[in-house]
């Protein structure tokens, strides 16, 4: 029971980490209020749901070993959503940008149409197959392989950003533009060039999840109306750890997986709604006890 | 030739419709609303018509909320819904009469919207338009749990609720069966008018009185409206609240009248989406411009985008999900290139015209004035 949450808890709080981080990173350095992050959650999976078998007819014949071509297929999703979500940004969000209402407007509108042309093009649903099989016992928790590799691969793909962020140029400029953007103009950050590579960074993130999320937890199925439950789990792990901070946003991408799986171990036959509710109850705790969250001071990068 | 005369005309009656003071505007199409079911008897237009005031009433509180006081709610079939619910729930399972429960769920929809204010509307930020976004779709799920199940009925929905015009009324009166009906119709049709223009009347004083300046103030400049010792939660809360309180109303004389309450028709994304849709159609901020923004909407959805259909090249299978996604993107095509709508559009060029006007009297006057003058030398 204990080792279940915990192990379970984990792997959901290192997808969470992942997820969140985009939006974190949109709101942070454009004061973007990314609703339709979601929304570009539940086309990555699509996408990749789609590459997978295109790729397998293209490169199975030249002798590519089938192991490879999930991973591809994963980069090349990752990608194109992340060029789409750029693209999406320049023509709707940034004639807007400022004005706050508009945004929210704009994005939900975004989201909306993806989930109608998702729903026009694939249909109710998609298999989003895992890449490996098999699975393994940690602890006396049997935990599959794939749950393994996302869970590895988001903390990984964390840290990497991270460091990113922290270490190159382009992290240094982003975070010079979340901590004052005309200054950051003024000593020579390309600000629109920069919103759109952070915009398909965050979309290109929240593509991975959504991939790593399907295959490895919702039982390799991708459905249309998928990205509103994503959207406030990362709202609320980004609440509650502080806008913008990325301390924050790990942390409470644990706390939020590891409440999710205790409230579902207690309250175990009407797990499915009350578990669903948590994030925003969180949400509206945090707002009560603490609403500029765990590590937030400002609303500023760290 | 012909195009200068027909512009220099159509500016002259622009500028007459300007100087009708819009009351009489509002009037006109009130009383123009009176006759349409005795000048066109067609039940089709007349539930159409119908149709569209709800639309209208409900964008309009939602208007008050996000286009004068400036907090964003993307949720507001909450509201709607609870208000449809309470409503329902009351008076299928106690047996409640229509005028006790509509009342009683108003007063559960301000509370829900007072609950939630009081953690979302203390800071600046998004917060109130996720929690209100999220709510909705949680208690749908919340309504389908094994110990609500018999009271809300899940996905199928509270039913049948008392009609709050019976047509045993009618009866009593010496109406036979079918001309019952038909009056039945007519009453609820002229119901519904006065239902939507009282609220849209008390709306619009609402949100030009004292208290409807207080709101822009905050959502001009919060910071200074603070430091002119406004406080700010609370007149944010109180926006809130009438928002709701209409909102609430409005779903619940709905759920009357459609006599099921399903989470589709209450509770779904796509309630919540319509208010917006409408008010941007219309004018954000105006609140007479959702009755111009639910005409637009219902002719395009009715009328264009269903003859479209027709056409065999057209006809998909999922035309539904294309209905949405075209209205999803006027939106956003709306909020970028004509953030302030068609109505607010049209008096702008109205106004820009009687400006032009003006100037063009103006400028004759200085022309006679001057030819005087020569001829006086």
């Amino acid at each position: 029971m204990i080792e279940n949450i915990l192990i379970n808890g984990a792997i959901l709080g290192g997808l969470y980490a992942l997820l969140a981080f985009g939006f974190t990173l949109i709101y942070g350095v454009s004061g973007v209020v990314n609703l339709a992050h979601g929304a570009f959650f539940m086309i990555g999976a699509f996408i990749f749901s789609a590459l997978g078998p295109f790729l397998l007819s293209i490169l199975g014949p030249l002798g590519v070993t089938s192991t490879v071509i999930p991973l591809l297929a994963l980069i090349l999703a990752a990608i194109f959503v992340g060029i789409a979500g750029s693209i999406v940004y320049r023509l709707t969000i940034h004639p807007i940008l400022g004005d706050e209402v508009a945004i929210m407007v704009v994005t939900i509108s975004v989201a909306l149409i993806i989930q109608q042309l998702v729903l026009i093009g694939f249909g109710f649903s998609a298999p989003v197959t895992p890449f490996v099989s098999g699975s393994i016992k940690i602890i006396g928790v049997s935990v599959t392989y794939m749950k393994i590799l996302a869970f590895v691969l988001s903390l990984g793909l964390f840290v990497g950003l991270w460091a990113f962020i922290n270490y190159s140029k382009i992290g240094a400029a982003m975070r010079a533009v979340s901590q004052d953007h005309e200054v950051a103009m003024l000593m020579g950050v390309n600000t629109e060039t920069l919103y759109m590579l952070t915009m398909a960074i965050s979309t290109a993130f929240a593509t991975l999840a959504g991939v790593f999320f399907t295959s490895a937890l919702l039982a390799g199925q991708a459905v249309p109306h998928m990205w509103l439950e994503p959207l406030w789990a990362s709202f609320a792990i980004v609440v509650l750890g502080g806008l913008g901070s990325i301390k924050g946003t790990l942390v409470g991408a644990f706390i939020i997986a590891y409440v999710e799986h205790l409230v579902a171990a207690v309250f175990v036959s009407q797990g499915g709604v009350i578990v669903r509710a948590i994030p925003i109850a969180t949400m509206v705790l945090i707002l009560l006890v603490r609403p500029k969250g765990l590590f937030g001071k400002r609303i500023e990068m760290e | 030739m012909i195009t200068a005369y027909l512009k220099r005309a159509y500016s002259s009656f622009a500028a007459h419709v300007f100087d009708v003071p819009p009351r009489l505007l509002a009037f006109l199409l009130f009383v123009l609303h009176l006759v349409l079911p005795v000048a066109k008897p067609d039940p089709f237009i007349q539930l159409t018509v119908f149709d569209i005031f709800f639309l209208a009433a409900f964008a309009a509180s939602w208007d008050l909320l996000v286009g004068r006081s400036g907090q964003i709610s993307l949720g507001h079939a909450l509201f709607f819904g609870i208000g449809g619910y309470t409503t329902g729930i009351l008076s299928v399972n106690l047996g409640l009469a229509p005028w006790i429960t509509i009342p009683l769920a108003v007063l559960v929809g301000v509370s829900a919207s007072l609950l939630i204010g009081l953690p979302c509307s203390r800071v600046k930020g998004p917060y109130l338009a996720l929690v209100t976004m999220a709510l909705p779709l949680i208690l749908v799920q919340l309504f389908k749990l094994d110990l609500l199940l018999p009271i809300t009925g899940g996905e199928a929905g509270v039913g049948i609720l008392l009609p709050i015009i019976p047509s045993a009324f009618f009866r009593m009166l010496g109406f036979g069966s079918r001309d019952a009906i038909r009056a039945v119709a007519l009453a609820t049709y002229y119901f519904a008018l006065f239902l939507v223009f009282a609220a849209s009347v008390i709306l619009y004083k609402i949100a030009n009185s004292k208290t409807g300046m207080v709101f822009v103030s905050i959502l001009d400049d919060e910071l200074a409206s603070k430091a002119c010792g406004i406080n700010v939660t609370r007149y944010k809360l109180m926006a809130l609240a009438i928002s709701s309180l209409f909102a609430a109303l409005i779903g619940a004389i709905r759920g009357h009248f459609a006599t099921i309450v399903s989470p589709g028709r209450f509770l779904d994304l796509t309630v919540s989406f319509a208010p917006v849709m409408v008010a941007f159609l219309g004018g954000i901020g105006t609140i007479y411009g959702p009755l111009i923004g639910a005409y637009i909407y219902y002719t395009l959805d009715r009328f264009v985008l269903q003859k479209m259909t027709q056409i065999p090249f057209l006809a998909f299978t999922d035309w539904e999900h294309v209905r949405f996604l075209i209205f999803a993107v006027i939106v956003i095509v709306l909020v970028i290139k004509w953030p302030r709508g068609i109505a607010r559009f049209v008096t702008d060029k109205l106004h820009d015209l009687e400006e032009a006007r003006d100037l063009d009297e103006r400028g004759k006057w200085i022309w006679k004035t001057y030819k005087k003058r020569k001829k006086k030398e």
